[in-house]
């Protein structure tokens, strides 16, 4: 049956690759936006697996909005269950950078620190901060790429000058686009007095996070808390927004790429109308001729798919390489990602064939052998 | 049920087709009822609109006749489940059009094993077989011609071995030289009465009388009723 459906397809050569195109396109979109998302999620998991230990302490006003000072951070540490905290100043890089997703970013933080919180991360080169250290900092790998800077060279941060003394390895986290500097010298810098953007909340082993982030809420004045269950809950549900957004964009291409195949086939069957009665009065079953419509169908979204994988993998790949220049990665192509575009495209060519072959079946055999 | 004598293959009783032609009923065929023995080539003729092609329509199962019955080789086909019908028709049914109907996109072999394929005949067995009857219809050398290369002679050919290779009941051939030459025509007949000869069942609808000449019987319709047979 695979040669006849084969052999069908290459009788209508321009018609059947139109609609491959078609399909392609949509698969395209599905790659080069679900890749995006999966970025970001991978960002996200990264990110949160190196933290998830920890938990954040804010001020009151709101989360991620208020700032706390640095003697707080002596307050949490006294609660029951809490084995380490300090505080951490996190700012943009760039001058009117803004904090956002994917920007690089400033981390102040106690030096003495540095290995708990730089921890899960190798250094690939160089040192992490220590205690007496000024104004040096140990960047991320996009950092160091962006800025084509090493250990040894300096950056820029608010006018003043920071020597670079260590590298971190590529996690696919914030990490890499973030440059940690001593935290008195972040709060000199930045001009931030003894405030700290949040504290960090080391729960001691085998205290529960969530238990001791009430705890903590409880038991210190003016801050609120947010657990590591609490962060993944915000953060996925923010991260559900993005891909819903992005992926319902790319499906609604692809469907327009479906419709192209049920076109096709609606034409395909029209015409063969007259096939399909030559089929019938030779013995043909109705899934004879459902399995040749539905699988002509299925062939050219498989085939559609993979023209949308490779284009979308050149195109992911080309961006994502422009924007290695600037320390960005925009795009991941996952094998999720690829087993689900392809599945997604067999299924549309399948389903937008089963309505051209149910008339197929549905013909008269000795109308469909007058037809002209 | 089987109703019909041992060597009747074919036998239909009051056998009424009426269709709308806008509101107006149409009797295709009004009560046929008629036999035909196993290995006998009949010729159907009759004016045209006489009802000869519905016969052969409902016959092949192509179509569901008012009212009447057809027994095929002892079965009544017309009391089967809609879902056995391509079954039977594939077993018992071997069709020769005019206009050949042949898959363009398929070679001579091609169109006559796609008629296995629906037998669910192994690919092997297919080929062989396939072969073998073109071979016996003397298109041996015309086995990966398309139907576009091939003659019209050829083609009828290649739709009788089609109609043959599922070794059928009844060959059902609706005017089959009405698209060749005499030459050709005679070629064509040839073959059908060296397959009566050989134990095969042929039904011709035809409007040539030289063809009906060379049948073992004639049954002339008009009207929709047999007038002789």
């Amino acid at each position: 049956m695979f040669d006849i459906i084969l052999r069908n397809l290459s009788q209508r050569k321009i018609r059947t690759a139109l609609t491959i195109f078609g399909i392609g396109l949509g698969i395209f979109a599905v790659i080069v936006m679900g890749s995006m998302s999966e970025n970001f999620n991978q960002t996200f998991e990264t990110s949160f697996a190196l933290t998830a230990d920890k938990i954040r302490v804010f001020g009151s006003s709101g989360v991620f909005g208020g700032s706390v000072t640095t003697s707080k951070a002596a307050e949490v540490r006294k609660v029951p269950g809490v084995h380490d905290a300090y505080g951490l100043l996190m700012a943009p890089l760039e001058e009117g950078g803004g904090m956002r997703f994917g920007g690089n970013q400033v981390i102040g933080l106690p030096p003495e620190k540095s290995q708990t919180i730089l921890g899960p991360v190798q250094v690939k080169e160089g040192r992490d901060l220590m205690r007496g250290d000024r104004y040096v900092t140990v960047i991320g790998s996009s950092i160091a790429t962006q800025y084509d800077i090493g250990v040894g060279d300096r950056i820029e941060i608010e006018d003043k000058y920071f020597t670079v003394v260590g590298e971190l390895e590529y996690t696919g986290s914030f990490f890499d686009a973030s440059a940690a500097i001593p935290l008195d010298i972040a709060q000199d810098v930045y001009e931030m007095g003894n405030m700290v953007s949040m504290i960090f909340a080391i729960p001691e082993e085998g205290v529960d996070g969530d238990l001791l982030a009430k705890r903590i809420k409880l038991s210190v004045d003016g801050v609120d808390t947010l657990s590591p269950s609490e962060l993944e809950e915000e953060a996925k549900q923010g991260l559900m927004i993005f891909s819903v957004i992005t992926v319902s964009a790319a499906v609604l291409a692809a469907i327009i790429g479906g419709l192209s195949v049920m076109n096709t086939m609606l034409m395909s069957v029209m015409e063969r109308t007259k096939e399909f009665g030559i089929l019938k009065a030779i013995g043909a079953e109705r899934q004879d001729i459902l399995m040749m419509t539905v699988g002509e169908a299925a062939i050219m979204g498989f085939l559609g798919g993979l023209l949308g994988l490779a284009c979308g993998w050149v195109a992911v790949f080309g961006i994502n390489l422009w924007l290695a220049e600037k320390g960005i990665v925009l795009f991941l192509i996952t094998p999720r990602l690829v087993a689900i575009a392809m599945l997604f495209a067999i299924l549309l060519g399948t389903l937008s064939g089963i309505y051209p072959a149910l008339r197929a079946t549905g013909m008269s055999p000795m109308e469909a052998l007058r037809y002209e | 049920m089987n109703n019909a004598e041992p060597d009747i293959i074919l036998q239909t009783r009051n056998l009424k087709e009426t269709y709308m032609q806008g509101n107006v009923p149409v009797h295709a065929l009004q009560g046929v009822d008629l036999e035909v023995r196993r290995g006998e080539l009949v010729s159907i003729v009759g004016p045209s609109g006489s009802g000869k092609s519905t016969l052969l329509s409902i016959i092949g199962m192509l179509e569901i006749p008012t009212e009447g019955s057809v027994f095929i080789d002892g079965i009544e086909v017309t009391g089967v489940k809609a879902k056995a019908i391509p079954r039977l028709r594939r077993e018992k049914i071997g069709f020769v059009f005019q206009h050949f109907n042949l898959l363009p996109a398929l070679t001579a072999l091609g169109n006559v094993e796609i008629a296995m394929r629906f037998a669910r005949v192994h690919k092997k067995e297919r080929i062989k077989r396939a072969s073998e009857v073109l071979t016996e219809m003397g298109l041996g050398d015309r086995l990966n011609h398309k139907p576009s290369e091939l003659s019209g002679g050829e083609q009828q050919r290649v739709s009788i071995a089609r109609a043959l290779v599922n070794r059928p009941a009844i060959i059902l051939a609706d005017e089959p030289t009405g698209e060749v030459d005499t030459k050709t025509r005679d070629i064509i007949i040839g073959i059908l009465r060296r397959l009566s000869d050989g134990g095969q069942t042929v039904i011709i609808v035809t409007h040539d009388p030289w063809v009906a000449e060379r049948t073992d019987r004639v049954i002339t319709l008009v009207d929709g009723k047999v007038e002789n047979s």
